[in-house]
């Protein structure tokens, strides 16, 4: 209720109250989550004296257990929660103990918060009202709280704390440097630029006018505050929450908290908050940051700079969740795998290795100042088919026009912008986001990023605005190196980053676009110039992140280092007997960058390299013949174009395809009727149809003739070969709910068994960005002191040690007879004439799910029972027939079957099967 | 390692006169079981010893249960129409009765025939399991009285008995006078209606795999006591698809009338209204209702269960498949010029 008085202006005062436990809140009601046995009442002298704190404390439960703990950990909450916040990692403290190690957690009430003592306020909360608690009177709390608690000086001690519990936990384990171990917060910030505003969010309640009304005279700042998660709140969470606070009388220590936010220099707690940055600016203990995004308060700035204080802090960035991502997620997973890595038997993860590279690792940019500097230097190193004649200087070689760059010109461009880069403030470490479209220009700017040691950012167009938006946001890039476009979209949809233009801008057209500086001034201003003065970056530092698809959840950054980079570059040249002077044509976008790196000429072909299927065999052609070039990589979609538009090929350009002598497709299975058609156009080639992953380039490969000999042998799913060289696979057997196996198995030892596809290679992801739960999930085997990364993709290996691909784990079907992967079912029935492609999707419960075939049908087929999505009675036989022992309940008809944005061809089976869950249920539904 | 009934034992079967209590006692008979049937007409089974009577008569429930080991539960009225009075007079009382009957001459073991939709108050069942019994919410006489009588034997169960229940859904196949011939012969008239999509997932029992259930769930009884089972083929299917086979193999054409699934239940309601009254007026009618509310509920939402505890606790699966079912069907039909 509103106090009437408190919005007229006159307070009343506020009387002391002592403490008590939440069961003598309201007798009979319980806090769901919440066990009383956690909860005491503990007496510490704090500064004014002795004070009564309710206290959430698992000593004394692991003491009647008879478990030592391994140590304690300190969790404080913020405003306006109380201890109840931490009732997930209590209970998941409590579960681990019963395994392995135990960690007692201590988590305060603090002061005029939740059930501890409640201050008497004579005086509206302002920054100078005495009676309110300060910032260093919160870490003075706690030193005399923990003074009265027994706890074991000899064991670890871990800080954990959220809001202002972060700054007043971190403040206190920077104190207590040589006592507090390591540090773990969740949103939280520990400096406020005073140049900069306050959000908008907090602006609001902090205005001295408003304050008292917001926080104490109503629950206006309570009730935000519990409204920041992603789903709403249970009716009995919310209640738990709101119970110490549900008077106005129980409010003081809200209104305390808020007048004390230090966001001007003159602010009576801005000393103390100065010394907690600072203190923590020295932190070189463990500090795992757990962070929600989408916090209207605590925005990805503040931890900014927390990450820029503590550069080796681990961060997870809960993508969907925010302020109160405690009640989100299970952060307990999270917290205890890390303090085991840190403090326990994961301590010796250390020490995974990779195994080695498949050749010599060269630096990045090696092969360019080589073949510079050799009697290649006047031979093109880039080709770009999509520039417009005259873009590019001058080119020796006539047949290739104004459109390429030699290696001397490449070198001298890399280098020149190096130095501009480093001009205008780049510095090794920093993050460029690269919104350029791939060809010449963004290959200076790539390998210039490369040179200096900044880590570039390639969020590609295939993610769609939003999905860029937000792997942007994740990444959250220093500096932003774009086009027109790409720079308008970040512009608009503030993306961070100060801004570099591609061309040279006028400067109104600068302004509008807020750039700092352009990449064609900057060559030619330093024109000349080479990066002497820059530090060539080492194996282990980072060089670029680039993201996964997004296909089955928000798009990962996944980072790679230029050791790892170097790996992948030595498997190319190794497995596909790259030479220098070799030329590829480059209609794939990762492999086109990584030309000047192998020492090969690439050529960029005329299409749209975000949308693949606009490449035409024609421009296939005219790249051939421009570039001399003897490779084509492109993916499924750019080949099924160059097939359908064969046709109008010259003699001449037919020729030059004929000088082809490979042909990879990289990004999704390619059916063989679209690899023996592309035979045709590239008669001399071997078609190569590898298996990879952003997170791991290239891991199995096949050659069509090879899949015609797999095929044969009528087996589930896609062949992808064996293992390429260096790279070595695991299987994860998947179980009746189709969950893999924690133990990995060797692929020769579970022949035919469906599992996870698990891998370790030296050209593999460094990590996954920003994202440290998903990355030590996924890394989580240690199977011959290897480090291994889970793939996602389910499949199983044959007696011949070939792969085969089923689907994604997401996708797995529970039958009643075990685990399928949708592939089992879907290449028999795409092999129907009647069909264009289909997908098995499971509906019912996990173990005893029905199999559920939906089918694209071939052009000019129908093969539905009248308007009905259900299949026609002989078409559906002919289906059950195709998948053979899997029995097969309803057959659906779909016009067309979603797919991803990026590549097109990923079906979205996750979309599929709830549709058919619907119409299989009797409900009317329209298309998925 | 606990006791099985095997072959020797003597078994009671009630209500053997329909397509499945005679085609258990048949069987049992064969497999060398002693088996004695109950019911009212004469039960044309050979190497059966017959007792006639009913549910109703005490007397002869006593001399049917006369040194029996176990007895098998199927008799019950069976409608979609009729005065509830008699339903709770067959099904719930008649049930009763039996039990005690049973009980007091020293059966040790009760095997109850029972149906998924006591426990179904009208939404979809997706990979269902068993739930328990609710007479409250089970829509129409017939699944109201059996969700009691499974209450009252479950009550047994817990007391003096071992008991198992059993809940086949939806059997089919040749000689089934009911669901079969009633979608033959609609169809065959044009009269035959899909209800929407037709797409709603139905899952059905097979007459031979029914059987095979029930002398497996019989032998294990004694291991398996106290379980509620739903007892299906496990091959889910669109209802629409499952008709028109069953059509096809009767020789008629795919059925063409499509019905609106809200507009069949209010046909529904309404055709239940009239058949009651007609009842009132004129007395039981031998004929059922072409429509009725529980009727268009089974034909438009999806009906299909989990079957690994069944078939583990049993040790059986089906052993024909919904399409060899099918064929099966057809060659019968073709042979003998009737489902029956």
């Amino acid at each position: 209720m509103v106090s009437l008085r408190d919005l007229s202006g006159r307070f009343a005062p506020i009387p002391a109250a002592g403490a008590r436990l939440p069961t003598e809140h309201a007798p009979g009601t319980s806090f769901p989550g919440l066990d009383p046995a956690w909860s005491r009442l503990v007496t510490a002298k704090t500064e004014d004296g002795p004070r009564s704190f309710h206290v959430l404390d698992t000593g004394p439960l692991l003491e009647a257990r008879g478990i030592t703990p391994t140590g304690t950990i300190l969790a404080v909450h913020g405003n306006p929660t109380w201890s109840y916040l931490w009732r997930q990692v209590i209970a998941g403290s409590l579960e681990r103990a019963r395994s392995g190690d135990a960690w007692r957690v201590i988590a305060p009430d603090q002061l005029d918060m939740g059930f501890s003592d409640r201050l008497a306020h004579p005086v509206p909360p302002a920054a100078e009202a005495p009676s309110y608690r300060r910032l260093p009177q919160r870490l003075g709390d706690l030193d005399a709280l923990m003074d009265a608690l027994d706890v074991d000086t000899g064991s670890r001690l871990v800080t954990l704390g959220h809001d202002w519990g972060g700054i007043i936990s971190l403040g206190w384990a920077v104190r207590h440097a040589g006592r507090v171990d390591a540090a773990i917060s969740l949103n939280t910030a520990v400096d406020h630029p005073t140049q900069e505003k306050v959000p908008s969010a907090l602006r609001a309640a902090m205005a001295p006018a408003v304050l008292p009304a917001a926080t104490i005279a109503s629950e206006a700042f309570l009730k935000v505050t519990l409204s920041l998660t992603e789903e709403p709140l249970p009716e009995a969470v919310r209640e738990a929450y709101r119970a110490p606070y549900t008077s106005r009388l129980g409010r003081g220590g809200i209104g305390g908290f808020v007048a004390d936010i230090p966001a001007e220099a003159s602010h009576v707690s801005r000393p103390a908050l100065n010394d907690v940055s600072s203190g923590l600016s020295a932190w070189d203990k463990p500090l795992l940051l757990l962070w929600g995004p989408k916090d209207p308060v605590f925005q990805d700035r503040y931890l900014a700079d927390l990450q820029a204080r503590v550069p080796h802090a681990d961060l997870h960035r809960f993508e969907g969740t925010g302020h109160m991502l405690a009640e989100d997620r299970d952060l307990s997973a999270p917290i205890f795998t890390w303090l085991d890595d840190h403090f326990g038997a994961g301590a010796s993860r250390a020490e995974l290795k990779s195994p080695a590279p498949a050749g010599r690792v060269l630096g990045m940019h090696e092969q360019l100042d080589t073949l510079a500097g050799s009697e290649h230097r006047d031979s093109p190193a880039v080709v770009d088919m999509t520039a417009e004649p005259e873009a590019w200087s001058s080119a020796e070689d006539a047949g290739t026009g104004d459109r390429a760059l030699s290696w001397e010109e490449l070198s001298a461009q890399v280098d020149a912008l190096a130095v501009g880069l480093t001009y205008t403030g780049v510095r090794p470490g920093d993050r460029v986001s690269l919104l350029v479209q791939p060809g010449a220009s963004l290959t200076v700017i790539l390998y210039a990023c490369l040179r200096l040691g900044a880590v570039a950012v390639v969020a590609d167009a295939g993610l769609g605005v939003r999905g860029m938006t937000r792997a942007v946001r994740a990444a959250r890039p220093d500096w932003v190196i774009g086009a027109l476009p790409g720079l308008t979209l970040a512009r608009s949809l503030g993306w961070p980053g100060q801004r570099i233009s591609a061309q040279a801008l006028s400067a109104r057209q600068a302004r509008l676009l807020g750039t700092v500086a352009s990449v064609e001034s900057l060559l030619s201003r330093h024109e000349g110039a080479s990066p002497d003065q820059v530090a060539t970056p080492g194996a282990q530092d980072p060089a670029a992140i680039l993201f996964t698809s997004g296909s089955t959840g928000p798009a990962k950054g996944v980072m790679y280092t230029h050791g790892r980079l170097g790996a992948l570059v030595a498997l190319l040249v190794e497995h596909l007997d790259i030479r220098p002077g070799a030329s590829l044509i480059a209609g794939f976008a990762p492999f086109a960058l990584l030309g000047p790196a192998i020492g090969a000429t690439s050529v960029t072909p005329d299409m749209s390299v975000t949308r693949p299927a606009t490449l035409t065999a024609t421009a296939v052609a005219d790249a051939a013949l421009a570039g001399s070039a003897t490779m084509f990589f492109g993916s499924p979609a750019a080949l099924r174009n160059v097939v359908a538009t064969a046709g109008e090929l010259s003699a001449l350009q037919r020729r030059g395809l004929s000088e082809i002598t490979l042909v990879l497709s990289a990004g999704a299975p390619v059916h063989p009727d679209l690899l023996d058609a592309v035979q045709e156009i590239f008669p001399a080639a071997q078609i190569h149809t590898p298996y990879g992953m952003t997170e791991g380039l290239l891991q199995a490969d096949i050659e069509r003739r090879q899949v015609i000999e797999a095929v044969a042998t009528g087996q589930s799913g896609v062949c992808v070969g064996t293992a390429v060289a260096g790279v070595r696979f695991a299987l994860a057997p998947l179980d009746g709910l189709g969950r893999p196996a924690e133990e990995l198995r060797d692929p020769a030892e579970a022949v035919g068994v469906l599992g996870e596809i698990v891998v370790s290679a030296a050209h593999l992801k460094a990590g996954y960005d920003r994202l440290w739960q998903t990355e030590r999930t996924s890394r989580r085997d240690t199977l011959d002191g290897l480090i291994w990364h889970r793939t996602n993709d389910i499949g199983h290996f044959d007696a011949e040690n070939r792969l085969w691909i089923e689907g994604r784990l997401q996708h797995v079907l529970s039958t009643p007879a075990g685990p399928l992967g949708p592939g089992a079912v879907e290449t028999p029935v795409d092999a129907l004439e009647e069909v264009a492609r289909s997908a098995a999707v499971p509906v019912g419960p996990q173990g005893t799910q029905a199999v559920v075939v939906i089918v694209e049908p071939a052009p000019d087929r129908s093969l539905r029972t009248g308007r009905s999505p259900v299949a026609e009675t002989s078409f559906a036989a002919r289906v059950r027939e195709a998948a053979g022992g899997v029995p097969v309940s309803a057959v659906l008809v779909l016009d067309e079957l979603p797919t991803d944005v990026r590549h097109n061809s990923k079906i979205d089976r996750t979309r599929l099967a709830a549709w058919a869950e619907q119409v299989l249920s009797g409900e009317k539904v329209g298309a998925p | 390692m606990s006791r099985l009934i095997e072959p020797g034992a003597r078994v009671l079967v009630t209500g053997a006169s329909g397509l499945l209590g005679g085609s258990v006692a048949q069987r049992l008979s064969e497999q060398g079981y002693q088996v004695t049937v109950l019911q009212r007409g004469a039960s044309g089974l050979a190497g059966v010893h017959e007792v006639r009577g009913s549910l109703s008569d005490p007397a002869a429930l006593a001399r049917a249960v006369q040194d029996q080991d176990a007895v098998i539960h199927m008799a019950a009225k069976v409608s979609v129409s009729g005065r509830h009075e008699d339903f709770v007079e067959v099904n719930v009382r008649g049930t009763q009765r039996l039990l005690d009957a049973a009980a007091a001459a020293g059966v040790t073991d009760f095997l109850h025939v029972s149906s998924p939709s006591v426990a179904h108050a009208g939404a979809s069942l997706i990979g269902a399991g068993a739930g328990p019994a609710d007479p409250q919410h089970a829509v129409g006489s017939y699944a109201r009285t059996k969700a009691e009588a499974e209450l009252l034997v479950e009550a047994r169960g817990a007391a003096d008995l071992n008991v198992l229940i059993l809940r086949p859904h939806l059997v089919w196949g040749p000689g089934d006078g009911q669901l079969t011939s009633r979608i033959i012969d609609r169809a065959r008239s044009g009269r035959m209606p899909i209800l929407g999509s037709g797409a709603a997932l139905v899952d059905t029992l097979y007459i031979d795999n029914a059987v095979d259930a029930f002398v497996a769930g019989l032998r294990r009884l004694p291991q398996i006591a106290g379980r509620r089972l739903v007892l299906t083929n496990g091959e889910p299917r669109p209802i629409g698809e499952l008709i028109t086979g069953i059509a096809a193999a009767g020789g008629a054409p795919a059925p063409r009338l499509r019905l609106a699934p809200g507009l069949a239940k209010g046909l529904g309601a309404v055709v239940e209204r009239v058949w009651a009254l007609s009842e009132k007026l004129a007395g039981p009618r031998a004929d059922e209702p072409p429509m009725t509310k529980f009727l268009a509920e089974q034909l438009s939402t999806a009906h299909w269960f989990d079957q690994r505890e069944t078939q583990h606790a049993l040790d059986w699966t089906p052993r024909v498949s919904l399409d060899q079912g099918l064929a099966l069907l057809r060659e019968h039909i073709e042979a003998t010029g009737s489902v029956r």
